[in-house]
């Protein structure tokens, strides 16, 4: 079996678990959208690892890497644009201060 | 087992990309954070050019460039202390968030070592080649996904402004103090 392909998803796993950890434990949104985009980072790197080594006459694989890659960047202007009307309306973008999201 | 230049590569980029991921959490510094973010998407890059996907690392490495740059400029303008110098802890529930991350690490790791993935190609066409067939790919076939994440895009550009944008009759009652 492909050790390169076991090793990027080694790999893969790793920046999910990084991703996961940093979404969970951090307090400021920027922060968490850190970890979101480390979570997206793994996805990218398995979806090339499947398609380098398991698919690599099929484009399709590149081009769902491309999707992911679109979600990445509207992840990050959505999350800003939270953010700023957040400051706005409250000062801070600290989630522990957002009580009120959960009444 | 044979250890391929291309394994030493996939390692080497593969050990930075999840180090680096590693310090934006570590580091009290949000600025050094987003320029730890940027050289682990850039590493992840490299790890695509290794794995031979040209037109995607060169891509991911331009795109993230761009992006952590903006978000280094958002992390000083809304972070309590982005230089990090009163090293205030910003996490919490840190217990359950490192037994996730170590849970989920272990989970992708046996799926990806136990799992049969099939037979291994190893051979990958040009990237000349590869690029055409993308381009083929993305304007033939899978013509209407492509086009349906350009509708995505100009839909959350036009949200991410509404949201963003002030508004009227609140341009002097900026910066409440939470309640």
């Amino acid at each position: 079996m492909g050790i390169e392909l076991i090793m990027s998803l080694i790999f893969a796993a790793a920046l999910l678990g990084v991703g996961i950890y940093g979404a969970l434990s951090q307090t400021n949104l920027v922060m968490i959208m850190m970890g979101i985009e480390l979570i997206l980072a793994a996805a990218l790197l398995n979806m090339v690892a499947f398609w380098k080594y398991l698919h690599p006459d099929n484009p399709a694989g590149q081009m769902y890497v491309l999707i992911v890659m679109t979600v990445m960047a509207l992840e990050m202007a959505v999350g800003f644009a939270l953010a700023i009307a957040r400051f706005r309306s409250r000062g801070s973008v600290e989630m522990e201060e957002a009580v009120e999201l959960k009444e | 087992m044979i250890i391929s230049a291309q394994l030493i590569f996939i390692t080497f980029f593969g050990l930075a990309a999840v180090w680096f991921g590693i310090v934006v959490f570590r580091t009290y510094s949000m600025v050094r954070s987003a320029i730890a973010l940027l050289f682990s998407q850039t590493a992840l890059g490299a790890l695509f050019l290794t794995l031979q996907a040209e037109f995607l690392g060169v891509l991911q490495i331009m795109m993230m460039a761009t992006e952590m740059s903006v978000m280094a400029i958002f992390m000083v303008m809304f972070m309590m202390d982005p230089g990090g110098l009163g090293k205030m802890d910003m996490t919490h529930q840190k217990r359950l968030s490192i037994i996730a991350g170590i849970v989920t690490f272990i989970a992708a790791v046996a799926v990806a070592v136990y799992i049969d993935w099939g037979p291994i190609t190893t051979v990958n066409d040009a990237p000349t080649i590869q690029i055409k067939a993308l381009g083929i790919e993305l304007l033939g076939r899978s013509m209407l996904v492509f086009e349906t994440a350009g509708i995505t895009i100009l839909t959350a550009m036009i949200a991410a402004i509404a949201v963003a944008i002030q508004p009227k009759g609140n341009i002097n009652n900026n910066h409440k103090e939470p309640k």
